[in-house]
């Protein structure tokens, strides 16, 4: 009878809108932190702002194409269900895109905005009106969009955490689980897009604050994972039985070896590699880029994996095969 | 006048079921379910082995909930309930993200490709609402089903539920599911 209703597609929506709030918290983040009266890291607050509005809407215009009536999207924004958390957080990402785009937009470079606005014919005098210079309010846009992209990070876990149907998802901590996921994916999504970007070359000091960012998120992240299984196996029969869906069941070696092995321990183990010496013992901090590039990639993997097998899992869990699930 | 309150519920006396599936035919034919799809089902449960065996029949469909999950999910407002209790979907309204399907504990909805739009039983609310019964209840040649309102003091479900024992599945889904099975 029971069938997989959401796909990758939905995977793909939730892993890009919490990419976004984890970008946009961390160069929000970038851009108040100071050394001496200078801004500490401001080339990383720049890339994470013109990166952070991309994955999420991306990850919309998807979530639109998986609708069985597409052209009918726009009943989203014509009802209001302060009930169904795909109504409040249809609205919540709506707002937060506009804010990241225009935090973006704070940090164009002037020749940048000078030639997009180049390419706007003269005539569309409306347009040429949003050619301003608005780099002078960023914190203020920053602080603005801090609880937004926290409450995208949220959404997407409340998503699926509301949903009193399925006992595999339906705990108060996946909520958390997906924040502290995102905001690690954001982290290393920076880091990776910093080494990555080969003409203006990484300095250790921003390897260090982002290594050292994404460790506190991951940590953060074992604390709502661990916590979510221990209570799992002691909780009724409903959720014992979901969570033999990653503790013997089908998804097991997924959840085990590819998400919590690959996906979470051996990047924080690189981390934390890279990190510990010069956090204990004083030593340089050298900043490899290949280990920074394994570390990264094995999150985002990781962040994606998260989702995939909560969305998977989440469905084939139910109250319905009491007794019989196989 | 002032409209009498109703609340319409069925109670299926599952022991009777003979798994002959007429209702879900008639379900079928009344509602032009299109093939693959059902509103209505039969779940088969058997134990032991012959000659020590078992088997129990039990009709199943959407339990037209006193706190429907499926109708607080729907971001639209298209899955919604009328006063008398009836579950249903505005097919004009639905934009398909089928958030309902996932979060009814019951798995009575189902997905038309064909149209984009979720759908599931409507307790033939337009037969219901000439005075006639639902389509499945008519067919059943064992008289498994019984439909009425539970408002009614007078009526046949009323008394079986004062009368005789009875269980309802999954209440602990908290939905407060409103198919009434006979022990
Ligand atoms: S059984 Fe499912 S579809 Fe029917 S009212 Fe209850 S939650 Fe909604
Ligand atoms: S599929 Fe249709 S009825 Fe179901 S939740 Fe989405 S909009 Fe509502």
């Amino acid at each position: 009878m029971h069938e997989l209703n959401w796909g990758l597609l939905i995977v793909v929506y939730l892993f890009l809108g919490g990419l976004s709030a984890g970008l946009f918290f961390a160069a929000g983040l970038a851009n108040y932190l100071e050394v001496d009266g200078q801004p500490a890291y401001p080339r990383i607050a720049r890339m994470g702002a013109l990166l952070a509005p991309w994955p999420v809407a991306i990850g919309s215009a998807l979530l639109i194409l998986d609708l069985g009536n597409m052209l009918r999207f726009y009943k989203l924004f014509t009802h209001f269900r302060w009930e169904s958390p795909m109504s409040i957080g249809t609205y919540l990402l709506t707002v937060f895109t506009l804010i990241a785009f225009v935090y973006a937009f704070s940090w164009l470079p002037e020749d940048w905005r000078r030639s997009l606005f180049g390419k706007v014919p003269a005539t569309w005098k409306l347009v040429h009106r949003l050619n301003v210079d608005i780099s002078a309010h960023r914190k203020t846009i920053a602080m603005v969009g801090f609880p937004f992209s926290i409450g995208v990070g949220i959404y997407t876990g409340v998503l699926l955490g509301a949903v009193s149907a399925r006992p595999f998802w339906n705990t108060n901590l996946v909520a958390q689980m997906f924040l502290f996921s995102a905001l690690s994916s954001g982290a290393a999504a920076l880091l990776l897009a910093m080494v990555l970007n080969k003409r203006e070359p990484i300095e250790t000091h921003e390897t260090k604050f982002l290594i050292t960012l994404d460790i506190v998120f991951i940590v953060l992240e074992l604390f709502i994972i661990l916590p979510y299984l221990i209570h799992g196996t002691l909780s009724v029969l409903a959720v014992k039985q979901a969570l033999w869906l990653i503790l013997g069941g089908p998804y097991t070696l997924v959840f085990w070896v590819f998400f919590m092995g690959l996906g979470l321990l051996v990047p924080l183990a690189i981390e934390v590699y890279e990190l510990a010496p010069s956090l204990l013992k004083g030593k340089p901090f050298h900043g490899d880029r290949n280990l920074a590039l394994a570390a990264t990639s094995l999150v985002l993997f990781g962040g994606f994996l998260l989702r995939y097998i909560f969305v998977y899992a989440g469905q084939a869990s139910s109250f319905h095969k009491m007794g019989l699930l196989h | 006048m002032a409209m009498k309150k109703r609340r319409y519920a069925l109670v299926i006396d599952s022991r009777k079921c003979i798994n002959c599936k007429a209702c879900v035919v008639a379900c079928k034919a009344e509602n032009g379910v299109a093939v693959g799809n059902f509103r209505d089902w039969i779940n088969e449960d058997r134990q032991g082995e012959y000659p020590k065996l078992r088997m129990d029949f039990e009709p199943e469909q959407c339990h037209h909930c006193e706190s429907p999950s499926c109708v607080r999910v729907c971001p639209t407002g298209a899955s919604w309930q009328r006063k008398d209790g009836i579950v249903l979907v505005n097919y004009d309204e639905c934009i398909g993200c089928r958030y309902c399907m996932i979060a009814c504990p019951y798995d009575a909805r189902y997905f038309v490709e064909e149209t984009g739009v979720v759908d599931k039983c409507t307790l033939c609310s337009h037969r219901v609402d000439r005075g006639d019964v639902p389509a499945c209840v008519e067919t059943c040649p064992s008289k498994v089903r019984i439909f009425g309102d539970l408002e009614d003091p007078a009526s046949r479900i009323h008394e079986l539920l004062a009368t005789r024992r009875y269980r309802v599945k999954e209440p602990q889904t908290g939905n407060g599911p409103q198919l009434y099975y006979l022990l």
